[in-house]
């Protein structure tokens, strides 16, 4: 895929996301449902890899570029995360404490509360490709326990979960 | 441990400007530890200060996930890294599934609250799953929807002001 198009449909998912996830929906609109670039198990392979190592949650932008352009795909998955963070200098300068405004907050909250219904659109069929047997359905469980009721790293829940994984070829 | 570093052992920021900084990062687009890096490192040292901080957190660890995925993809064949990596894309579907929890928890609460919630994200959910809307229109059209129907608890909160 073209580098321009791709940081382009990169940047437009990072810039309309406020959390790393957020970005999720319109991702696997553009490359899984519109152009066919990526399956969903290798976007879900996308966010695992984006997850295992140290770093901010939209680094599976990056795995996503790669994916679909190699290592310059990667470079414009990079450019396309880092991107809308320098949006935060002319909010700086311009808004400054207009940021509490209630209008302002209002808009954000409902910008959040339709991405989260967007998400939950774009969970259902990458957790179906996730459920494999009643093994998966356990560990997609217990990591949505771990991660919303205590303060667990992600990294750890990763790593166990591949644990987990390969103590499953002992019992096959 | 940023808060800590900055403010309080090296002194290099003031906590009124590190506050801001916190905060507009929340409203900025994008991922917002990033955003608040950008603007940390612009406080600090301007541009360049923005620039560097961005790529301090995300260069070394974007090499790292580059390098995992490039590992994931060339052990499609091998069994055994084959279910690891099916746990952990089990763990993912929880992860995401936590994230929508974590996104719409704070916005429950009263009729109103609720309704909303309903409304904006349970139509968004149907929009895009039975009817195929894509993301954009959705978004632009929850913020819109955000904008116009006042949350009453920010409401409350800004006549409690002093």
């Amino acid at each position: 895929m073209n580098f321009f198009l791709l940081y382009f449909l990169l940047l437009k998912a990072s810039l309309t996301s406020f959390s790393g996830l957020g970005s999720l929906p319109m991702i696997r609109q553009d490359f899984v449902v519109t152009r066919q670039a990526l399956t969903d198990h290798q976007l879900n392979t996308a966010v695992v890899a984006g997850r295992t190592g140290p770093g901010p949650y939209g680094l599976y932008l990056v795995c996503v570029g790669y994916l679909a352009g190699g290592i310059p795909g990667a470079v414009a998955g990079l450019l396309a995360l880092v991107t809308p963070a320098f949006l935060v200098i002319p909010l700086m300068l311009w808004l400054g404490k207009r940021a509490d405004h209630p209008r302002v907050r209002d808009a954000i909250r409902g910008l959040l509360l339709a991405a989260a219904g967007l998400l939950l659109s774009a969970a259902m069929p990458l957790t179906q490709d996730a459920i494999t047997g009643v093994f998966s359905i356990a560990v997609i469980l217990v990591s949505f326990a771990l991660l919303t009721f205590t303060k667990i790293d992600s990294a750890w829940l990763m790593a166990g979960a591949a644990v987990a994984g390969l103590a499953t070829l002992l019992f096959r | 441990m940023l808060r800590r570093e900055l403010v309080e052992v090296r002194e290099w920021l003031p906590l009124d400007k590190f506050d801001l900084a916190f905060a507009l990062a929340r409203v900025t687009p994008g991922t917002n530890l990033l955003a608040f890096c950008a603007a940390v490192g612009w406080l600090l040292r301007g541009i360049a200060g923005a620039v560097a901080g961005v790529m301090a957190v995300t260069v070394p660890s974007a090499a790292v996930a580059v390098f995992f995925i490039y590992f994931f993809e060339a052990s499609q064949n091998n069994r055994i890294a084959m279910a690891a990596i099916g746990g952990t894309v089990a763990a993912v579907a929880g992860m995401m599934w936590s994230t929508i929890w974590t996104l719409l928890k704070p916005h429950v609460g009263g009729n109103i609250r609720n309704l909303q919630v309903l409304l904006i994200a349970g139509g968004a959910f149907v929009a895009s799953w039975k009817f195929g809307v894509t993301p954009l229109p959705i978004i632009a059209a929850g913020t819109f929807l955000g904008w116009a129907w006042q949350d009453p608890g920010s409401g409350r909160k800004q006549a409690g002001k002093p």
